[in-house]
């Protein structure tokens, strides 16, 4: 959640004013303060921690698109890998495996940083724009009440990068972000 | 004083002889004659030497005394002076002591002086440092002086300032005093004033009174007046009504004819606009249809291409025929005939395999029997070798048995010509002695014998091993001679196949190859996909929740654009009716208010 409020807050799809600050992961990070959307950003995580948890979650996105002309310019996409053996109890502990919550805090934290310093090289958004989250689960998940099928938002003419990935005990995380290519650059 | 008789008679000597040389010359000088004057001259010329040298002596010998009386007076001289010397020093020693005694008491003097110079110095600078702290003190009281003469001054000002602000004062309360004064006078005026004034009051109260009355019928007229006004406004405004119903009506049929002609023209526009749909419908409808013959034709030329190809591919289908010579016209046959060559090459590969099977089971049992006689040649070798060994033993036993017999011969002789030796003489010390010589060669030569024998028997093993050796290379020799042959006879018929292997070897690796490069680009093309988002349509889904922001976002845009469009609406119906000229209706009032107030 921390992520995706940077991700808001750097790409200015809601106004600063509406941001607060919060200590987390040694950072200073901002979480917004808008009812309605803390609402729905509270929904569509617990939803996930849930479905993380059973392991059946592959994929995150953030869709920034146009409100004019429903174009998608921006697509923020984090890929899941889970250990699925780690569910299992008779599974002997193995060393490495282990990791200290400092280090996965360290990794989010890079994650995190490294998420602001892409806004340098992204493309301004020069209209108003809002976001969508999009999660890729398996196929043969029961979709729950409030949720919906959707498409994959993909974009036209895009540039993709690949950022920084941290893994924790359970889950490798893979960033990269796709935007569209400016037609004059 | 004896020098000095000695000088003077020096002296008188010295004029003696002048005198005489003198004397003697002017004689000589007269006596100037030739003959004896010669002997004379010389005589006289030693006597001249002789004097000459008596003076030069005498000379001499004067100055001699003169220097010693130099001498002497310079002795006495310096004697003299010795004793003025010593007489001076005397007195200057004594001057000296006078002196130092003098310079002693200057010195003392001298250090009384300092000493009173020393004090009297510290006094000044105790003086001094007196007089510094008196002049800081002075300072310091001519600071306080001048603070005190400056607050006394100020003082003083502020005692002028007072003064001159008490005598502002006095003069103001003079000047109050006098206002008084004539304020009271005032007062008393005004006093007279205001009985006059009350006076006055009074009738002017009885004045109003009357003019009370006075108002209140001048307000019943008035208000007569008034209704009378409204009655002529009223009146008046029904004239202009009466004027406007009668404007309005003469109006009324030009309005008419206007809202005719208005429905006209709105029949007119929409039936124009009905048109227009229709024809931009049948615009896009025409569109598509050219979009779709341009995509037919684009079909038809790729259409016509492939037909080309495939005509020249029949064409060169029907060449094979001629090409090929095996009875072909159509490509039925071509698969007929393809179909036959596969069966064919089906059938004989079965064969291959069939022979290439035999052939290895032929292979294995060529190999079981050579191994067999292999073993076999070894048993023979180890039989020949153990019948080689028996026979040496046979022979060495029948050496041995010769020699045992030849010496139990020698041994019977001896013993025979010992038997017939002993019956004669009894030289048994010699015999017995020659008879312990004789059994201990016999021993020396058994033992002699029997390690000949062991060495014979080692060398006969190792000759066998030798042999045994030989014969199994020779065996092995044959065996990969055969062999050899039997290997060229197969290596014929195996360069074909390592030829076709090595074939199939090279087109599998330029395949492997091949599909290592898509794999890369099939990779990569992935990779990007992934990236750009896509996923596994038959493994995943993608879910949103359903109240997410872009829909919300979508929602209130299509709201605001409906809200839009009708104000749009509104206001254009406004517009026309302000361009017809006509009253606002009522509902057109509440959008223009709507609108001030949004410009507001």
């Amino acid at each position: 959640a921390y992520g995706i409020n940077s991700i808001l807050y750097q790409r200015g799809i809601y106004p600063p004013e509406t941001f607060t600050r919060v200590q987390k992961y040694g950072l200073t990070l901002l979480v917004t303060t808008d009812p309605e959307l803390k609402n729905y950003l509270n929904n569509v995580v617990e939803q996930m921690k849930e479905w993380l948890y059973k392991c059946i979650v592959q994929r995150l996105v953030v869709v920034i698109s146009s409100i004019e002309n429903n174009e998608v310019l921006e697509r923020w996409q984090f890929d899941i890998e889970c250990d699925k053996t780690a569910k299992d109890e008779r599974r002997v502990r193995v060393a490495p495996r282990e990791k200290s919550q400092k280090a996965i805090q360290d990794e989010i934290r890079s994650v995190i940083r490294q998420i602001t310093a892409t806004v340098t090289f992204l493309p301004l958004l020069e209209t108003a724009c809002a976001f969508d989250l999009l999660i890729y689960t398996d196929k043969d998940l029961v979709v729950p009440e409030k949720w919906e099928e959707s498409g994959p938002q993909f974009i036209a003419n895009s540039e993709e990068v690949r950022l920084r990935s941290f893994t924790t005990t359970i889950h490798k995380v893979n960033s990269m972000v796709a935007y569209k290519k400016d037609s004059f650059p | 004083m004896e020098d000095l008789e000695n000088n003077t008679t020096v002296f008188s000597t010295l004029r003696s002889l002048n005198n005489f040389i003198s004397q003697r010359m002017e004689g000589v000088s007269g006596l100037a004659t030739p003959g004896s004057s010669q002997s004379s001259l010389q005589i006289q010329y030693q006597q001249r030497v002789q004097l000459e040298e008596q003076a030069g002596q005498i000379h001499s010998k004067s100055q001699l005394l003169q220097v010693e009386r130099e001498k002497m007076q310079m002795e006495l001289s310096h004697k003299r002076a010795r004793i003025e010397l010593e007489k001076a020093a005397n007195t200057n020693a004594r001057n000296y002591e006078v002196e130092a005694d003098r310079n002693q008491e200057l010195l003392t003097r001298i250090k009384q002086y300092q000493e009173r110079e020393a004090e009297a110095e510290n006094k000044l600078k105790e003086q001094m440092e007196m007089n510094k702290s008196y002049k800081k003190s002075m300072e310091t009281m001519s600071k306080k002086l001048q603070e005190k003469e400056s607050k006394l001054a100020e003082a003083n000002e502020t005692i002028t300032i007072l003064k001159g602000k008490i005598s502002e004062l006095q003069w103001n309360i003079m000047n109050q005093e006098m206002q008084m004064t004539s304020q009271d006078s005032q007062k008393q005026e005004l006093m007279e004033q205001l009985d006059v004034q009350h006076k006055k009051w009074q009738e002017a109260s009885q004045q109003i009174q009357t003019l009370q009355a006075s108002q209140s019928l001048l307000a019943e007229y008035e208000q007569k007046i008034k209704d009378l006004e409204q009655k002529f406004s009223q009146q008046e405004h029904d004239a202009l009504i009466v004027k406007n119903m009668k404007a309005e009506l003469a109006r009324f049929p030009k309005m008419e004819r206007e809202l005719r002609q208005l429905r006209e023209e709105n029949a007119y526009f929409r039936e124009m606009k009905e048109n227009n749909g229709l024809l931009k419908e049948e615009v896009e409808g025409l569109q598509r249809k050219l979009e779709r013959y341009e995509k037919v034709q684009a079909q038809l030329v790729t259409v016509e291409l492939e037909n080309e190809k495939l005509l020249g591919k029949l064409k060169s289908w029907e060449k094979l025929d001629q090409s090929t010579g095996l009875n072909i016209r159509t490509p039925d046959d071509l698969s007929r005939q393809i179909v036959a060559l596969q069966q064919r090459e089906i059938v004989l590969k079965e064969q291959n395999s069939t022979i290439t099977n035999s052939a290895r089971i032929l292979e294995k049992a060529r190999q079981q029997l050579q191994e067999e006689i292999l073993r076999v040649q070894s048993q023979l070798l180890d039989e020949k070798k153990k019948r080689e060994q028996h026979e040496a033993l046979v022979r060495r036993l029948q050496k041995r048995v010769l020699l045992l017999t030849k010496e139990r011969d020698g041994m019977r002789a001896i013993l025979e010509s010992y038997d017939s030796e002993l019956t004669p003489s009894e030289h048994s010390p010699q015999l017995s002695r020659r008879m312990r010589e004789a059994e201990e060669m016999v021993q020396k030569l058994h033992a002699h014998n029997t390690e000949l024998e062991a060495q014979l028997a080692q060398v006969l093993e190792e000759v066998g091993n030798h042999k045994q050796r030989a014969e199994m290379l020779e065996v092995e020799m044959k065996v990969l001679k055969s062999q050899e042959c039997t290997a060229e006879q197969s290596t014929v018929i195996t360069k074909e196949e390592v030829d076709t292997l090595r074939l199939k070897i090279e087109e599998l690796e330029a395949e492997r190859s091949k599909l290592e490069e898509e794999n890369r680009s099939l990779e990569m093309k992935l990779e990007k996909l992934t990236l750009q988002g896509d996923y596994d349509p038959s493994r995943t889904k993608v879910l949103h929740f359903s109240m997410n922001p872009v829909s919300l976002a979508k929602q209130q845009r299509k709201e605001e654009q409906q809200q839009l469009q009708e104000e749009c609406e509104r206001l254009r119906e406004l517009v026309r009716v302000l361009e017809g000229g006509g009253s606002v209706p009522g509902n057109l009032e509440g959008v223009g208010s709507f609108q001030s107030q949004e410009i507001a």
